[in-house]
């Protein structure tokens, strides 16, 4: 069992696991943008690494699993656990996180960017309400009869 | 080839060697033709085709003659030396039967070909056999016309010796398998796009292609092979430079074929062919060319003086390729293509060698000809600083719209421009059906007094039609102003957040997919309402997502499309908006229509990196947007949108 919770090695983890989640998806975009401009070996670096990226990202996530989930410090591991804590973060994306930023972008006068944020707001209660779905199903079956 | 026919045997074993081989293609035919949709259907037609351009190719075929017949049937008539007849030397069967029976067998008949197109698949005419309920085979050649009948595949009989003949050649005809296909009915635009393609990329031939399901027979043939080719694709269009670009280059084993020409317009049309196969998808031909331009553009303008050296100013390729269209024929021993459907060139050092070669030649054609080497720079140049300034139109309208006075100059500059062809920017603008919706909606007495807002060319309020007595129409935009004036009795230029009537002016207002491109919605909804008198009704249109599923998705294609888009309304929103603006009585309707997207992001509005990445958010659309909202991707590479119009009307409270 890992004890590195709270310390520094544990705050490093996580912003690992942030840097590679977030390598992969940057190399994604940058590889479609090679494409269009007509480089497709530039494009398949982009993917190869953001494939890497995606690995090592997992890699942070084997150990962090032990501890909780990066984003919500809830239980990981086994499927009910995941997808309680994926269905606190996406509850957190729609009630606070979202709607928040979408006031704020209105506030200073991004009403295009606010109306992403409002957007994004209504995909992620939808998301909620599949995972809670998915949870109950889950639980029903696992139930004895 | 890679394949021959079998060498043991008489007929009879001849037959249990081959049958089995084309009862594969009958299992399994997508296999051997991609589908048994409409594409594997035409597939067949054009394996036959190709047989005879190969014919041509190898200089014994000058015409072709296509027939639909009307009970649905294809012919298929060359006048090239026709298959051979006679008795195949180790099998003791002609070897026309052994080519209509066997898979992979008409290349060991064919010595003159070097570049071959070899079908779509190079398959063969064994295949249209096998998926056929019937075909004729008619050979002429030496002195007689011969014929032959296969059911499914099936030899019906022998090969027989009709009666003398001068002539020579081969005809085709073959009924498609309705136990196979999912439809069988051909198509005459497809049938008709192909062989004017083929025509053009063989100068000279003579394709004749007869429907007779319509009574219409149409002939191809051109002399001016890619150059013509190039001027059928720009029709409509304002060339920037009057004769195209040509670049012709030949090695040992390729052979380039190559046409550029630049237009007024915005999108980019590359049609790129490899030994006569449309390559859709393109690939390394196509890549090298970009390269090629990319970098002898860029290398033209520093040496011109025209960058921005200080700032590190670079054209990038979507700005290059801005209005630009092309025609690229490549002809290679052995291409390399991907997947099922051959629509990819990934054969190695093709990309280099086209990114060298054009490089070279586009240098020399820049250099010879300033005039032309300053329209083309420049045109790249002034669509990379449109792309910049598209994005700053965005900024400017948000600093605006801080405190809600929008900047007419924005909006006026946007639409002002794409004002000329208007009607043509979208297909939804004038849909008949969908103006007929929004009239619908209409629920006062005759007689009423009725404002278009942001009327756009007026359609939405002419619609409406004897309903109403009088059509004022408000748009902020001079060029609209002046289209709207056919259409209605009045239009006057103002903005919708200070409507320029007083309260209480009309009985009805209506709109149409506007409030999306305006930030803080709320305060035009709110001037309609003041505008209106006390029952009076609002008429407002909106392409929305499907539900919540889609709307991200949607977002990002519409904000890529317009950098104007300042709200992705969905339907909860709009409800909101309108009934918070104090309107009651609120009715929807739902009418979906389906719009070519290549038109709808062909404007100024939308540069030319954007058009690549909606093209891409298509292709790659996430599974959750996709199970809501349909659209369809054609083998052609366009993309078909199914557009949610919903259309509300609400009242304004008599009270």
């Amino acid at each position: 069992m890992a004890e590195f919770s709270g310390l520094t090695t544990h705050q490093h983890l996580i912003a690992a696991f942030q840097e590679e989640a977030a390598v992969a998806h940057r190399y994604l975009y940058f590889a479609k943008l090679a494409d269009i401009e007509g480089h497709p070996e530039i494009a398949q670096l982009f993917r190869d690494l953001a494939e890497g990226g995606v690995c090592n990202a997992h890699g942070c996530l084997d150990f962090l699993r032990l501890e909780g989930d990066p984003l919500t410090n809830a239980p990981i591991g086994d499927t009910d656990s995941n997808l309680c804590a994926a269905l606190l973060a996406e509850t957190r994306e729609f009630t606070e996180r979202y709607p928040e930023a979408a006031e704020q972008a209105h506030a200073e006068g991004f009403p295009d960017i606010a109306s992403w944020f409002e957007t994004l707001t209504k995909l992620k209660r939808a998301h909620a309400h599949q995972i809670d779905a998915a949870l109950s199903r889950l639980g029903s079956v696992g139930e004895p009869r | 080839m890679t394949s021959h026919p079998p060498t043991n045997g008489t007929y009879d074993a001849a037959s249990i060697t081959v049958l089995p081989g084309l009862e594969a293609v009958r299992k399994s035919p997508s296999m051997y033709i991609g589908s048994t949709d409409h594409e594997g259907l035409h597939r067949l037609v054009f394996e036959v085709v190709d047989n005879a351009i190969d014919e041509s190719t190898a200089g014994y075929c000058s015409s072709i003659h296509v027939i639909v017949g009307a009970d649905g049937s294809c012919s298929v008539e060359d006048d090239g030396r026709g298959i051979p007849v006679d008795d195949h030397p180790v099998l003791g069967v002609p070897a026309c039967e052994v080519v209509l029976t066997t898979l992979h067998a008409g290349g060991k008949f064919d010595t003159g070909s070097y570049f071959r197109p070899a079908g779509i698949h190079g398959v063969g005419i064994s295949c249209v056999n096998a998926l056929s309920t019937w075909l004729m085979l008619d050979v002429w050649r030496g002195d007689a016309h011969w014929t032959q009948r296969f059911e499914r595949g099936r030899v019906q009989g022998p090969l027989t010796r009709e009666h003398g003949s001068v002539r020579h050649g081969t005809r085709v005809r073959f009924l498609p398998d309705p136990t196979i296909f999912e439809t069988t009915a051909f198509s005459h635009e497809v049938l008709a796009g192909r062989l004017e393609e083929l025509a053009f990329l063989h100068p000279g031939i003579h394709i004749r292609f007869d429907d007779h399901r319509q009574q219409t027979s149409v002939i191809f043939q051109y002399e001016s092979g890619i150059l013509g080719f190039i001027e059928r694709l720009n029709q409509g269009r304002t060339p920037l430079h009057r004769r195209p670009i040509s670049i012709t280059w030949k090695s040992e084993n390729m052979e380039l074929d190559l046409a550029l020409q630049w237009t007024t317009a915005y999108g980019e049309e590359i049609a790129s062919y490899v030994n006569s196969i449309n390559t859709v998808w393109g690939g390394a031909h196509v890549n090298g060319l970009k390269t090629a331009l990319t970098r002898t553009i860029n290398d033209h303008a520093a040496r011109a003086g025209l960058l921005n050296a200080e700032n590190g100013e670079r054209i990038a390729t979507f700005d290059i390729l801005e209005g630009l269209t092309v025609v690229l024929s490549l002809r290679m021993v052995d291409p390399r293509f991907e997947g099922q459907t051959k629509t990819r060139l990934t054969s190695h050092g093709v990309r280099e060698v086209i990114d060298r070669v054009v490089g070279e030649r586009f240098a020399s054609v820049l250099a010879a000809d300033p005039t032309l080497a300053r329209l083309v720079v420049g045109r790249a140049l002034d669509a990379s600083r449109a792309r910049l300034a598209a994005r700053r139109a965005s900024d400017r309208a948000r600093f605006i719209a801080a405190d809600i006075h929008v900047s007419d100059e924005v909006y006026q500059k946007q639409f002002g421009l794409r004002s000329k062809n208007w009607h043509q920017s979208a297909a939804w603008i004038a849909n008949e059906e969908l103006l007929a919706r929004h009239a619908a909606m209409y629920d006062l007495p005759q007689g009423a007094r009725l404002l278009d807002v942001c009327c756009g060319s007026g359609v939405v309020g002419h619609a409406f039609g004897e309903r109403v007595a009088e059509k004022t129409g408000l748009d902020i935009t001079p060029e609209m102003v002046e289209l709207a004036r056919r259409r209605l009795d009045k239009v006057v230029q103002g903005t919708v957040y200070d409507i320029p009537f007083p309260e209480a002016s009309f009985d009805i207002v209506c709109t149409r997919e506007v409030l999306h491109l305006l930030p803080n919605p709320g305060k035009p909804v709110s001037e309609i309402f003041r505008v209106l008198k006390p029952g009076g009704q609002f008429v407002v249109g909106q392409i929305l997502p499907y539900s919540e599923l889609d709307g991200p998705w949607m977002y990002r294609v519409f904000k890529k499309k317009q950098p104007l888009i300042f709200n992705m309304f969905q339907e909860e929103d709009f409800r909101k908006m309108l009934l918070e603006a104090g309107f009651a009585d609120l009715r929807m309707t739902e009418h979906t229509l389906w719009e070519s997207i290549d038109v709808w992001i062909d404007t100024h509005e939308t540069t030319s990196l954007h058009r690549h990445e909606i093209r891409d958010l298509f292709y790659h659309a996430p599974a959750e947007a996709r199970a809501v909202h349909p659209f369809e991707i054609l083998p052609s590479g366009e993309i078909r949108d199914l557009w949610r119009w919903c259309i509300f009307s609400v009242r304004k409270p008599l009270g």
